[in-house]
């Protein structure tokens, strides 16, 4: 075929040369070299389904599980091929909005890295067995007769629900054992423990719909709080007129802080201080009523003086009033914390100081509402952290465990270097990994069991999140399973209770029949008018979801908060990591994902890499430009990636984003030359915990910077930052804005 | 555990999928060709349409059965929408079930040697295995419901019965085959003279979409 190659140079110069005859002739050409008969098959249906039309769609109603947040889909199916999904308009959570993990979680059920069959480790390799002798070896190991029993045995998982959080329960109560590890590192348990403690329920609800100013200390609610669809269809009316006003103050810029009228770039750890000066503002300078706090809670305000502030939270003092004018003005307002303000030592502290921006704005019962309880307890959210986290690697390192199961987590991957996670699990005797692909954790399993896709099984979620009245989802195939020897979690939970209580759970002929049941056990109540039980039971996998009745829970305010530590200058590693969270790569479970690792950053638009962002003052202090590959180094070790400088990140603060660096995970996370693609912050974070909550502190970490000398082209989209003097979009200077335009300072 | 849903048109790799050009050669050849081609016409007249122009040399497709296109359309006069029914509702005309095949041949012909090893097939849960033989690339946005619709449904000239004068417009004269072969080129050339001649839609992305 090469003879008869022509470039386009040479086909534009044929079209050319013959004109238009030619150019028709090309009409016809494509079919005698594109397509052969008889290269493809064609199969029929054996006997068709009455609803099945080929080439026509149909869509089937399911529970998203890209991330715990519990978002309601429909997926269309063509030709017994899930191809298209999107958000289901019945979910209370995501209406009928789905994001883009939602979108590309295609491509995990599609992905060519799949586990096909179960592996043992053999002569130190990983090898294909049987299911049968998988079996075989769970009996033995774990089976009613091996006498595995007590806390030698462990589940670590991440975020679980619905009839896998019962089931797991009900396995571990089987085995007499109470060590049930839940982790997630994007978590909110800071805040939960917060509003615990201040309003009395850890699960309010916010109302960023009913507010009109938002005032946000690092919670990405548009990327990675709580439930982003969710917080974006509300905050799509906070924007509608009259238009709500949001300043979000955090170290490095989020994708809701890309779209603030007002960010601040606060210094890492010193969100609490910020919060307390504005505070301070507010009663003092604006004279907001303050009589319905406590004296000694007015008395710690009093002590922050904005100056004092601002030479604190480097956000300087006008900033500082700006933001306290914009609140006084728009009543009523929200004020939420995040993980960057969450995650330090003292980060409870400074999440309650934010806390008491609401209560002295009387925005609690307005913009933050008592959440729903959940009138099915046992299916309720089991939610992660990172203090499990902590406990399990401190149960290794005591070698408490014999056995270790692991579903849904990475905890290799995510965990810190320095808990040396992987040095002590090649301790434990039996590792057994239930898992989709071979990553870092399922790696070092002895024995891995390869489940199905999130569109090929049966199951119940529940969000930890629920933003209206509570709904259980419902999980239902939306296909045959791409490879028949992989098996459903719910019927290998089931398989592992039979082992131990065959009279309770060998009934159930596979996992759909006990959720069949579970259906039929449920009160009229929730079954909308359904007349019998196959009724509702298709109205359930109609609709994907049941939804239940919760009673309200109230909120009690209790406004208290402490004194924060005073801000310590680290003269050996002088800036604060950041490891940033993004919708995308998530915690790194959506890095085998080729849809996300192409989509540019929201921030940077960077694709395919991780990279460090620098602030142009910080990079021109190590002579840094864009490209150039700088060391982060802490005093748990380095990485190494591209700067991308901006001004968009406060001037101490390094981000690096989490998600990429995976020594283990598919295809798509090598780089053409066989290395990692990208590297993982989290690997270098310091061993700093929550001091209240236990949690690991995720943005206390101090690094400080080298440069390489390597450098190479940093790829993203859109080369410039600038519009080269085009007027693209019209543009003038802030102090020709507010001579001309009557700007005043408290201008969104 | 059970999906009430079976797959079809499980594709195979798309072969040749892509190749180069021809030669400038080629490419002057073929526009001799087609100007040859333009010059005469062999298909049956249908009231209300203009048939498109061009002829393909198909290669013989082998099927795991020679299914016989000429018993079923021309001596027993079975409609191609009886067997190939999505034809009229969906973009793909389908392969009929094999449970159609076997709703008329658990009882006819049972004793033929083409009936014996379909009726194999069917003990064994499995459709045959067919083999493509008519198709566009996949940038081609083709629905037979809207030709039907054209050419037959909305064309009262033609009663329904004579729609095999249809199909032939692009399947060629299925009924004297057996197994299908391709007999029209189905290029862009092919269908752009079609839709001139019949008025059909000339945008880009009516095909490209």
């Amino acid at each position: 075929m090469s003879a008869n190659k022509v470039n386009r140079r040479e086909f534009m110069k044929i079209v050319g040369l013959s004109g238009a005859g030619a150019a028709l002739a090309g009409c016809d050409m494509p079919t005698t070299v594109t397509l052969e008969e008889g290269k493809e098959r064609v199969v029929s249906y054996l006997v068709p389904e009455e609803y099945v039309i080929p080439g026509i769609g149909v869509w089937f109603a399911s529970t998203c599980q890209a991330c715990p947040a519990g978002c309601g889909f429909h997926g269309r199916v063509r030709e017994g091929r899930v191809l298209k999904l999107e958000g289901n308009p019945d979910s209370p959570i995501n209406y009928s909005k789905l994001c883009q993990m939602g979108q590309a979680s295609l491509q995990t059920h599609y992905n060519p890295d799949r586990l096909t069959q179960p592996l043992l480790r053999q002569n130190g390799e990983l090898s294909p067995v049987s299911w049968d002798e998988a079996f075989k070896l769970l009996e033995k190991k774990i089976g009613a007769g091996s006498g595995v029993s007590g806390d030698k045995f462990a589940w670590v998982t991440g975020t679980v629900s619905g009839h896998q959080a019962v089931l797991i329960k009900a396995h571990l109560e089987a085995l007499n054992s109470g060590n049930h590890f839940v982790h997630e590192v994007i978590n909110t348990a800071v805040g939960q423990a917060v509003s615990r403690d201040m309003l009395g329920d850890a699960r309010p609800r916010y109302r960023l719909d009913r507010a009109q100013a938002v005032l946000s200390f690092g919670a990405d609610f548009l990327g990675t709080w709580n439930s982003p669809v969710h917080f974006a269809t509300q905050y799509a009316k906070f924007r509608a007129a009259p238009r709500g006003v949001l300043i979000q103050a955090e170290p490095a810029m989020s994708l809701t802080g890309a779209n603030a009228d007002l960010w601040l770039p606060v210094r890492p750890g010193t969100e609490g201080v910020l919060a307390l000066g504005i505070a301070n503002s507010l009663i003092f300078k604006h004279h907001v009523d303050a009589s319905h706090l406590p004296l000694t809670v007015r008395n710690l305000i009093a002590n922050y003086p904005f100056i004092e502030v601002a030479k604190v939270t480097g956000v300087s003092g006008d900033l500082i009033e700006r933001a306290a004018a914009m609140l006084k003005k728009h009543s009523p307002s929200l004020v939420i914390s995040g993980p960057s303000a969450e995650g330090h030592v003292h980060g409870y502290e400074s999440a309650t100081a934010v806390m008491l921006l609401n209560i002295l704005l009387g925005n609690v019962g307005q913009t933050i509402e008592p959440g729903h309880s959940f009138p099915l307890p046992q299916l309720a959210a089991r939610e992660g952290n990172t203090a499990d986290l902590l406990s399990f690697a401190e149960g290794l390192k005591n070698k408490r465990f014999d056995t270790v199961f692991f579903y849904g987590t990475n905890p290799v991957y995510t965990a810190p270097a320095s808990l040396s996670l992987e040095e002590h699990l090649a301790k434990v005797p039996f590792k057994v990994a239930f898992s989709m692909f071979r990553d870092e954790t399922t790696a070092l399993a002895d024995l891995v069991l390869p489940i199905r896709s999130a569109l090929e099984d049966w199951g119940t979620h529940a969000a930890g999140y629920q933003p209206g009245e509570p709904v259980l989802g419902f999980q239902q195939p939306l296909m045959e399973p791409l490879y028949q020897t992989t098996r459903g979690m719910g019927d290998l939970l089931l398989a592992l209770l039979t082992m131990q209580r065959a009279s309770d759970y060998a009934p159930f002929a596979d996992y759909y029949a006990y959720l069949n049941n579970f259906a039929a056990g449920l009160p009229a109540g929730v079954r909308h008018g359904a007349a019998n039980d196959k009724e509702f039971w298709q109205a359930t996998l109609q609709t994907g979801l049941i939804k239940l009745v919760g009673e309200a829970r109230t909120l009690s305010v209790s406004a208290s908060t402490a004194d924060l530590p005073a801000y310590k200058v680290d003269s050996e590693y002088q800036y604060h990591l950041v490891p940033a969270a993004r919708l995308g790569m998530w915690d790194g479970r959506h890095a085998n994902i080729p849809w996300l690792q192409e989509a540019p950053d929201q921030i940077t638009k960077t694709v395919w890499d991780s990279w460090v962002e620098m602030h142009p003052a910080t990079a021109a202090k190590f002579d840094v430009k864009v490209g150039d590959y700088v060391r982060v180094s802490s005093a748990q070790g380095s990485i190494e990636a591209q700067a991308f400088i901006y001004k968009g990140i406060q001037k101490d603060a390094i981000a690096v984003p989490m998600g990429r660096g995976h020594t283990e995970y598919g295809r798509y996370n090598v780089d053409p030359t066989g290395k990692p693609r990208g590297v993982n912050p989290l690997k270098i974070l310091s061993p700093v915990t929550d001091s209240k909550t236990g949690e690991l502190a995720l943005f206390a970490t101090r690094v400080r910077i080298e440069k390489t000398g390597r450098t190479h082209e940093l790829v993203k989209m859109g080369s410039n930052d600038t519009q080269l003097g085009r007027k693209l979009a019209a543009t003038i200077t802030s102090d020709q804005f507010n001579r001309t335009e009557g700007g005043k300072t408290d201008v969104a | 555990m059970s999906v009430n849903h079976q797959c079809s048109y499980d594709s195979g790799r798309r072969g040749n999928a892509r190749r180069g050009l021809g030669s400038l050669g080629i490419v002057l050849g073929v526009t001799a060709f087609a100007a040859l081609l333009l010059s005469f016409t062999v298909v049956a007249e249908v009231p209300g349409a203009i048939p498109p122009q061009g002829a393909h040399d198909g290669k013989d497709v082998a099927q795991p059965i020679e299914f016989p296109h000429n018993i079923h359309a021309d001596v027993n006069k079975i409609n191609c929408m009886y067997c190939h029914t999505y034809a009229r509702r969906s973009k793909v005309a389908g392969i009929p079930p094999t449970s159609k095949c076997m709703g008329c041949h658990s009882v006819i012909a049972t004793d033929k040697p083409r009936i014996k090893k379909l009726t194999e097939y069917w003990e064994n849960r499995e459709p045959p295995p067919w083999n493509k033989v008519h198709d566009v690339p996949d940038y081609v946005h083709f629905t037979h419901e809207k030709h039907l619709k054209r050419f037959v449904f909305d064309n009262d000239a033609l009663p329904t019965e004579n729609v095999s004068e249809v199909c032939a417009f692009c399947h060629g004269e299925v009924k004297t085959m057996t197994v299908a072969h391709k007999t029209k080129p189905l290029n862009m050339g092919f269908c752009k003279r079609c839709h001139e001649a019949n008025h059909g839609p000339f945008d880009c992305w009516q095909c490209h979409k």
